[in-house]
């Protein structure tokens, strides 16, 4: 494609785009606009995930790359775009680049096990990152940006002509279609033979105590059902049909056991958590997983359990809960939020930890019964209790005043990136 | 393997039990030091000796069998057998006790037989009892045989509810006309001058004629999470069929077995509205339904409350509890289930301890089948009852009263009290009084022993 110069139509087209739907594209754009005159003193770096295999650049790996890159927005340093590719444009101040060479080492390392970047052994290093220096090569980024937006224009317009055809023809699946149990007999189908270990993901639920950086406990096995989603049926709502999603999470918790039935790699070396159903504690899987772990590592080895599926056959709970004791696993309750919370007794229950949906509602302190949550939080435990899915700061500052020292959730893993960025200063200043 | 030959007798078949008599035999001779076990696990309440339960035992028992070169047999009826060479009692000892406690919920484990013998296990010293053990495995086999041909007898087994079949299931739930089988069972409350007065009626629909009517090849309670999914339509359906219903005079009370996701369904608010004012229209939830959506219970609670439809928790037993505080649900009523555990001591009186946070009046006993519970409740201060023995009350006062009386009995009239359509009721010749809500004399509630 020709670049001739920015048009008026083409930049009122832009605009109006941007004014829609602000795509990382179009802000990148009209942030070189803004920076024409203050090319100076200015460099970027474009880091191209989008030559990297699928499997590594799925939405949590982009967002992790680009969170790489968000101390330095934090201090004002730079600023970071994530293009619809999958690219990620960094802009920042000269001062800041030292940090940006280390984060891009980072990101190298991280994606290290990708063609791309295993075969690289400097020749072709330069296609993963590119660095411009703004005063020098602001034309070619410039360039590089257009022909983005009008790429990402271009699909857009096609996914709205697709959309509409899609509407017009009225095909059986639609975006948002409710599952059925037709569409999950063909999951449970398609999982058989799914290749689940590219969607395999692990989450560590870490001590975080006062300022100091979070220490992993352990870390959670699990499957994206994001992922699975997009790959099986993407444009089902799984969320429209509880129970049959329910029936679903339960065929793949057994899907997950056969896979780590197969890995003899150390993916279960103890340390971690897998997600359970009840019925699945008792199947002859389980057994085969249990023979597979030496007995000094079941005490390492967190077992989870929804509360639904719990609450669904005490009996079988029970027995269930005291055969897993009685193997030396621990026994965590899920997806435990502050509504269900007045109906989860941990120590009436008989279980080892409890997993708390952070909710912003939490602040207040209280519980729906009026109860106070900070009461709740120290009758099951202080440090029995991990508060998940915290995607902020404020769920971690909310559950320390609370007296919880264990937390999980994507702000987490943000600290921890953030430690390791840290540690890896400090080792190079030494050196 | 020989080929069969058409004509001959059938070849002996393999099994545990045929397996387990040859290792008796042939362990005749080398006997010192060895024992048996037997650990009756066929004796335990189905719903304790399913597949995985069972599974479970066999693993526990499974590295002494192997370290005391023993073998192990799993008969066909959930019972485990086996043999060990030199053991340290101690380990038997302690395994047998841990897998007791495994089971430990289950009335096996822990009621009193009676002749002070254990029902959950019987060891066999194979020095001096080894013709007890013989006729054991010789029983063993005769049962085996026995089941087998009953099994061969009985036709084919029924396949569970699965992803591919609940289509098809729903799709015929569409279809057909459920209101013959939904059944009605009165709740009763006795009242301090000892009168028994309806409390309400509670709507439903007959689980075992439902899957006659639908997928008589198919157990509909085979997947809990489909079985969850189906009734939300059940659900819509009932409400349809509800409506449409034709009695001698519409029931003042209804309550009935629903979703919580019903209750905010355009059908729901329609059967609400179009009931006459002073309906009282109560909502039967489970446990399991509001832990799913907690959220959504809590948001509905204030509304119904608001609307005057009651929140009744069912199913209620002495586990729930014991594993949870019933009265987080803020309902107006808590339905337990009695179950004859309840009368042995231990059971009994965890049960009775639990309710004691409970105010009486939000208390009810349900499938009272007897009149021991009725008995077990009142002696609790609980006036609250419903179940089998109260339908058997409800008819026999019928029936003393009925002029039509003479042509009956007291099943039939039990059963027409229950049906709301069909050949049943049609063959009652009163049906005002089938419809009508009488006053009856009870025994006394007795008042609420404090500080159990």
């Amino acid at each position: 494609m020709a670049f001739g110069p920015v048009d008026r139509a083409t930049l009122e087209r832009q605009k109006m785009i941007a004014q829609r739907l602000p795509t990382g594209e179009n802000l990148l754009l009209e942030y070189l606009h803004k920076l024409e005159r203050h090319r100076r003193g200015r460099r970027a770096v474009l880091i191209r995930l989008s030559l990297l295999q699928a499997v590594n650049r799925r939405e949590h790996h982009v967002r992790i790359a680009a969170g790489t890159f968000e101390p330095l927005v934090k201090q004002l340093k730079g600023q970071v775009f994530t293009l619809s590719n999958c690219d990620i444009v960094f802009v920042f101040k000269e001062t800041a680049l030292e940090d940006v060479e280390a984060g891009v080492v980072r990101l190298r390392f991280m994606f290290s096990d990708d063609p791309v970047l295993a075969g690289a052994a400097g020749g072709e290093a330069g296609t993963f990152a590119d660095w411009f220096l703004l005063e020098r090569d602001y034309q070619s980024l410039l360039h590089y940006a257009q022909r983005m937006a009008t790429e990402e224009r271009l699909r857009r317009t096609q996914d709205l002509a697709q959309e509409a055809v899609e509407k017009a023809v009225s095909r059986p699946v639609r975006r948002g279609e409710p599952l059925t149990p037709l569409m999950l007999g063909k999951m449970e189908d398609a999982l058989v033979r799914a290749d689940l270990a590219n969607m395999m993901r692990r989450q560590a639920v870490c001590a975080i105590v006062g300022h100091a950086p979070p220490q992993a406990v352990f870390h959670e096995l699990f499957i994206s059902i994001a992922d699975l989603r997009e790959t099986l049926l993407p444009n089902v709502n799984l969320a429209s049909s509880p129970w049959l999603f329910q029936q679903l999470t339960e065929t793949l918790d057994r899907r997950v056991l056969s896979l780590l039935n197969k890995h003899d790699d150390r993916t279960v070396a103890g340390d971690v958590s897998i997600n359970l159903n009840v019925q699945t504690l008792l199947s002859s899987e389980f057994l085969t997983f249990d023979d597979n772990i030496k007995a000094s590592m079941r005490g390492t080895i967190v077992l989870e359990l929804q509360k639904v599926d719990i609450f669904a056959d005490l009996g079988a709970y029970m027995f269930a809960r005291d055969f897993a004791h009685d193997r030396g696993y621990r026994i965590c309750i899920d997806g435990v939020n502050i509504e269900s919370a007045p109906f989860v007794d941990r120590e009436r229950l008989g279980i080892d930890l409890v997993k708390l949906v952070w909710d912003p509602l939490m602040v207040a302190g209280k519980l729906p019964n009026g109860a106070s949550l900070e009461e709740y939080i120290n009758r099951t435990g202080p440090s029995r209790t991990i508060l998940c899915r915290c995607d902020t700061q404020e769920a971690i500052d909310c559950g320390q005043a609370m007296g919880v020292t264990l937390f999980q959730g994507r702000h987490v893993e943000g600290l921890i990136a953030a430690e390791l960025r840290r540690q890896k200063g400090v080792f190079r200043r030494r050196r | 393997m020989n080929m069969p030959v058409p004509g001959a007798p059938a070849p002996e078949i393999v099994t545990q039990e045929s397996l387990l008599l040859g290792a008796a035999e042939r362990i005749a001779r080398i006997r010192d030091g060895r024992i048996a076990m037997h650990i009756h696990l066929s004796l335990l309440r189905p719903q304790n000796r399913q597949e995985g339960h069972i599974r479970i035992a066999l693993r526990m028992l499974e590295p002494m069998v192997n370290a005391y070169r023993g073998q192990m047999f799993l008969l066909g009826n959930s019972d485990i057998v086996f043999m060990l060479k030199e053991p340290n009692p101690v380990d038997v000892e302690n395994m047998v006790f841990k897998l007791r406690a495994l089971f430990s919920k289950d009335p096996l484990t822990y009621a009193d037989s009676g002749d002070g013998r254990d029902h959950f296990s019987t060891m066999y010293d194979l020095e001096t009892h080894y013709e007890g053990f013989l006729d054991l495995a010789r029983q063993t086999v005769a049962d085996a045989k026995k089941r087998l041909k009953a099994k061969s007898a009985g036709g084919k087994e029924m396949q569970n509810l699965d992803s591919k079949t609940l289509g098809a299931v729903l799709e015929r739930l569409a279809a057909i006309d459920i209101t013959r089988l939904i059944r009605r069972q009165t709740a009763i409350v006795i009242t301090g001058q000892g009168n028994a007065v309806s409390l309400f009626q509670e709507f439903y629909v007959a689980m075992a004629e439902l899957q006659k009517a639908l997928a008589p090849d198919i157990n509909l309670l085979g997947n809990r999470w489909l079985f969850q999914h189906l009734s939300q339509t059940l659900d819509l359906r009932m409400l349809d069929s509800l409506r449409a219903m034709k009695l001698t005079e519409r029931p003042s009370t209804f309550s009935l077995n629903f979703n919580l996701a019903t209750a905010a369904t355009k059908s729901f608010a329609d059967f609400e509205a179009g009931e006459a004012p002073g309906t009282q229209i109560s909502l039967e939830l489970s446990v399991l339904d509001i832990l799913a959506d907690s959220r959504g219970y809590q948001a509905l609670r204030p509304q119904l409350r608001e609307r005057g439809i009651g929140v009744i928790i069912d199913n209620l037993n002495a586990l729930t509890l014991r594993l949870m505080d019933i009265r987080q649900f803020d309902a107006d009523l808590y339905k337990i289930s009695w179950s004859m555990e309840m009368r042995e001591a231990e059971f009994g009186n965890a049960a009775a301890a639990a309710l004691m946070s409970v105010p009486t009046e939000k208390l009810l006993l349900a499938r009272c089948d007897s009149e021991d519970g009725i008995a077990w409740g009142l002696n609790q201060g609980i006036t609250r009852f419903q179940g089998r023995h109260v339908d058997a009350m409800l008819a026999a006062y019928t029936m003393h009263h009925c002029d039509k009386a003479a042509a009956c009995t007291l099943a039939q009239c039990i059963a027409r009290h229950g049906v709301v359509a069909g050949p049943l009721r049609l063959e009652c010749g009163n049906h005002a009084m089938l419809d009508s809500a009488p006053v009856m004399r009870a025994p006394k509630p007795k008042k609420r022993q404090e500080g159990l």
